[in-house]
């Protein structure tokens, strides 16, 4: 009977409340816990003692960072089939100039990064008047043409078999460690700024009715075009920056298997939060490599099962299902605080 | 005149929604777009607004030609519209929607945006402070922190009105403002729409609606796609032509 009594209440509080708790749920996790977070992976290198482990957590920032593009582009409406190619194209227009002309990584990794704004900018352009699934075909087979334009590339490329002797940056692994850190974090700072400001709200407004965005001055194609933009900025500079690590530019890399993964990546954390795609990351790429090794061969079967319970049971995705346990502990403290005014009262 | 539309033509394939259309609105007017079902009244609209493109024919705005712009671009010149269906952002709360409508007034530039300046904060303070005004107005300040897909739909469609209203045109235009409403928002709407006349506002209606006569200062009928008279509310009303398009020939004694 009690437990009955206590159901209503915490259901019309979280009703009641949710809208009001929007701004708040905003900065959730809090900076501070970011902070922190940043701090502890800054920390982390001086702890882990085998570079394979090391190795994983470049992987992981190189992958945050673009799965993070890839769902700031989203916002806007627009599902880009094409990531992969979009960090192809950075990778091959750093690693061209570094391998003929032997210009420095100073120089081509900023090249990478600007050759994918430009190309992304001008591909979206055509792209604008697509919507939906339309937008999703004329993207995935963009990246089949942008592969099939690097394997045609002969020596300049090095066609399928990939394009190696890319200059490395550094010697110690750790430095490479610190940069791809310093760079995700850069690079979700920039994406914070975008998504929640005056920008972000024009993205979300096209995405919702274009027609009732330009009704009011939003025009659809320009901030779309706007998004794939600086979207295509850290695909590229990310996709620049693991290619000079790697020392190797291959197609295999940046095809429709690399975009499937990302995109992944992005529902098991959850398309609607921002901090989504880096959970999915750390769930699908970090516990498998430091904890469940054996699993290697069968990791594809196992992320498939875990799309699956994920978009059946919470099409929120992770992020989404600990929201949803937050809002109802809060609702639960806050009952409590009723409670005991009521008793005190 | 604030508006000028000339010889207005839109030809779907083989059938014509528009045919050698004119009407003419002068700065403070009320004008009434009215007609049955099907005669081209949106069309009209969103030909004005650039949602469709012109087969013929030249929208003039203020003295600029405004014919073959973007909806946007004619949004940013001064007119502001409302939708006959869906006039929202539904995922939005009730005050973004409006906020997200202050896109124009007053601007802040992607750097500004990016780098929350100063005058970025400033605008935002001052587009929280008008947004919340423009909700008193119109009777939402309540319903500000709910989602917009969950208001009725009479408050819908106010809350279209403030989100055109914010973006502080020049010219209004309102398609088809009193469908859908029961009699006490019919009343309400009229009301609003007497409130923007005392303020000077330029206001073109479309509306198939007669209560709408009593507010315009004149009315434009339109039937199949071509105007089939204008005048005073009162004239218009007596007009047999009129009745014969609304009604059919036979009612016309």
């Amino acid at each position: 009977m009690n437990e009955v009594m206590n159901i209503s209440p915490a259901v019309e509080e979280s009703t009641a409340t949710g809208e009001t708790s929007r701004t708040k749920a905003r900065r959730w996790p809090g900076m501070s816990v970011v902070g922190a977070l940043f701090i502890v992976l800054a920390l982390l290198p001086l702890g882990i003692s085998g570079s394979y482990y090391m190795h994983v957590l470049i992987l992981t920032f190189v992958y945050v960072a673009i799965a993070s593009s890839w769902r700031v582009v989203s916002i806007s409406g627009q599902f880009n089939i094409a990531i992969g190619a979009f960090m192809g194209i950075g990778a091959y227009a750093a690693a061209i100039p570094s391998v003929w002309l032997h210009w420095p990584p100073w120089v081509t990794i900023p090249l990478g990064a600007v050759a994918a704004t430009i190309l992304g900018a001008a591909l979206a352009f055509p792209f604008a008047r697509l919507r939906t699934i339309y937008y999703a075909m004329g993207t995935l087979f963009l990246g089949y043409v942008v592969i099939n334009l690097i394997t045609a590339g002969g020596k300049t490329t090095g066609m399928s078999t990939g394009l190696g002797g890319v200059q490395p940056l550094f010697g110690d692994r750790r430095y490479y460690y610190y940069l791809t850190l310093g760079l995700m974090i850069v690079s979700m700072f920039s994406m914070y700024r975008f998504e929640f400001s005056r920008i972000g709200v024009r993205m979300k407004a096209v995405s919702q009715s274009h027609q009732v965005a330009a009704s009011v001055g939003i025009g659809e194609r320009r901030n779309r075009i706007l998004a794939v933009a600086f979207g295509s900025f850290f695909a590229g500079l990310m996709g620049a920056v693991y290619c000079h690590y790697q020392g190797v530019a291959s197609p295999s890399s940046y095809g429709l298997g690399a975009t499937l993964w990302i995109i992944m990546y992005v529902l098991v954390g959850g398309i609607n939060s921002f901090w989504g795609p880096a959970v999915g990351v750390g769930i699908l790429m970090v516990i498998p490599e430091f904890f469940f090794r054996d699993l290697k061969g069968d990791l594809p079967y196992v992320t498939a099962a875990i799309l699956l319970i994920i978009a059946f049971t919470m099409p929120e995705g992770i992020v989404g299902l600990l929201k949803l346990a937050r809002d109802r502990v809060f609702a639960r403290l806050r009952r409590k605080e009723v409670d005991l005014d009521a008793s005190g009262g | 005149m604030l508006l000028e539309v000339e010889h207005l033509t839109k030809n779907f394939g083989g059938l014509s929604a528009v045919n050698d259309f004119d009407i003419q609105v002068a700065e403070g007017e009320i004008v009434g777009l009215i007609g049955p079902n099907g005669a081209g009244k949106s069309t009209v609209f969103n030909l004005i607004t650039g949602v469709l493109p012109v087969t013929s024919g030249r929208v003039m705005f203020d003295g600029c030609d405004i014919t073959r712009r973007q909806p946007e671009q004619v949004a940013r010149l001064g007119i502001g519209r409302t939708f006959q269906l869906n006039p929202l952002f539904h995922e939005f709360t009730v005050l973004e929607n409006v906020t997200s409508s202050f896109e124009l007034h007053p601007y802040s530039s992607l750097f500004d945006i990016f780098f929350s300046t100063r005058k970025y904060r400033r605008n935002e303070a001052f587009i929280q402070e008008k947004a919340h005004e423009i909700l008193e107005l119109v009777g939402l300040s309540e319903e500000a922190d709910e989602l917009a897909k969950n208001l009725a739909h009479g408050h819908q469609k106010m809350l279209g009105v403030a989100r055109a209203l914010a973006t502080k045109p020049r010219l209004l235009l309102l398609d088809e403002p009193l469908a859908g409403m029961n009699p006490g928002e019919i009343k309400y709407s009229l009301d609003a729409i007497r409130d923007m006349r005392a303020n000077g506002m330029t206001v073109l209606i479309v509306e198939h609606n007669m209560q709408i006569l009593s507010l315009c200062d004149r009315v434009v009928v339109i039937g199949f796609g071509k105007k089939i008279t204008e005048g005073l509310p009162g004239e218009v009303r007596a007009n047999a032509e009129v009745i014969s398009a609304y009604f059919g020939a036979d009612y016309v004694c």
